[in-house]
């Protein structure tokens, strides 16, 4: 097995982790765009780039209430999401085992 | 810092090329490790603070009543350290909630309100009811001061506990609420004095056995259901 066995989407540093700490949640539940950023340490722009390509992944749903100053973005990790999480530590567990 | 590093690879890792496999397995530990430790309501530290507090509560209300015949209940000093050390465990445990909770939100998390109203609304309701009850219809001070006040709050709130815990089939929630609900039971037969000694070795048992059941289940990489 080769590292290209691994999903492309969530090997990469910043996605990793916002997927790994949004699995750490209750299934359902959703964490705000500033807790997140604040406990990845990424800045918003950074932040919103990375949450961008896994929504179109369909690995994560960004829902957005409130307007203007009041507005508060909700992020949670979709079922596919945590699947592919899980095959990512799947595969990542054989490859570093077969290594 | 992790931070800046993901700032720089942004858009020049797109795809995360250079990400070795072993050095992704340590940041999804690390990740994990990290978030579990910030969402999570009982931390090693308060677990720490809440067997200290047992220990000093339930252990100075025994030793403040024991050999008494007969029994006229814990002196004032004791009283007000006890009502001391409750009052700083819940605003530490009002802390780690908050702490752990912030900016999260979903079924989960209202389930999880609504289960701390139930423990809050049986602890604060179940001992003081019985309590009155018994002393107007003319219990003595041993039974409403002693053995009520010890075992009966360990049996209503541990099997509230003990139903939530079924609910959510989480084993070492109903482990530690069995604990309680046998200690509260234990103590209701052992006299006013051994009633306070019973809860709170039995409370104690519970934190530790929870609080151990707790770090044996911290698994490093998440697999498969």
């Amino acid at each position: 097995m080769t590292a290209d066995a691994l999903d492309p989407v969530i090997h990469a540093p910043a996605r990793l982790r916002i997927v790994a700490t949004l699995a750490a949640l209750a299934d359902g539940d959703s964490l705000s765009f500033t807790r997140l950023q604040n406990m990845l340490e990424l800045t918003p722009g950074n932040l919103i780039t990375h949450l961008r390509k896994l929504e179109d992944a369909g690995y994560l749903i960004a829902e957005t209430t409130g307007n203007g100053r009041a507005s508060r973005t909700s992020i949670a990790l979709t079922r596919q999401g945590r699947a592919a999480l899980a095959s990512y530590a799947d595969a990542l567990r054989a490859l570093l085992g077969s290594a | 810092m992790q931070g800046t590093r993901d700032d720089d690879t942004a858009t020049t890792d797109e795809y995360g090329d250079e990400l070795d496999p072993r050095e992704a397995a340590r940041l999804l530990a690390q990740t994990e490790r990290n978030a579990r430790r910030q969402f999570d309501l009982s931390p090693q530290w308060i677990n720490g603070l809440m067997g200290a507090v047992i220990l000093a509560a339930y252990g100075s209300l025994w030793l403040s009543t024991r050999g008494q015949h007969p029994y006229k209940g814990p002196s004032l000093g004791v009283v007000a350290l006890v009502y001391v050390a409750v009052a700083v465990a819940f605003a530490a445990s009002v802390k780690v909630y908050r702490r752990a909770t912030a900016g999260v939100s979903g079924p989960a998390a209202r389930q999880r309100q609504v289960e701390g109203v139930a423990i809050l609304v049986s602890f604060v309701l179940g001992s003081p009811v019985l309590q009155g009850a018994l002393r107007h219809y003319g219990a003595g001070d041993a039974i409403v001061y002693g053995v009520i006040p010890a075992a009966a709050p360990l049996i209503i709130v541990g099997t509230t506990a003990l139903g939530i815990a079924a609910s959510k089939a989480d084993r070492p929630l109903f482990g530690a609420a069995l604990a309680v609900v046998i200690a509260g039971v234990v103590a209701a037969f052992v006299g006013p004095s051994g009633a306070w000694l019973a809860a709170g070795i039995g409370l104690f048992i519970a934190v530790v056995g929870y609080a151990a059941a707790g770090t044996r289940l911290d698994r490093p990489v998440p697999r498969r259901a």
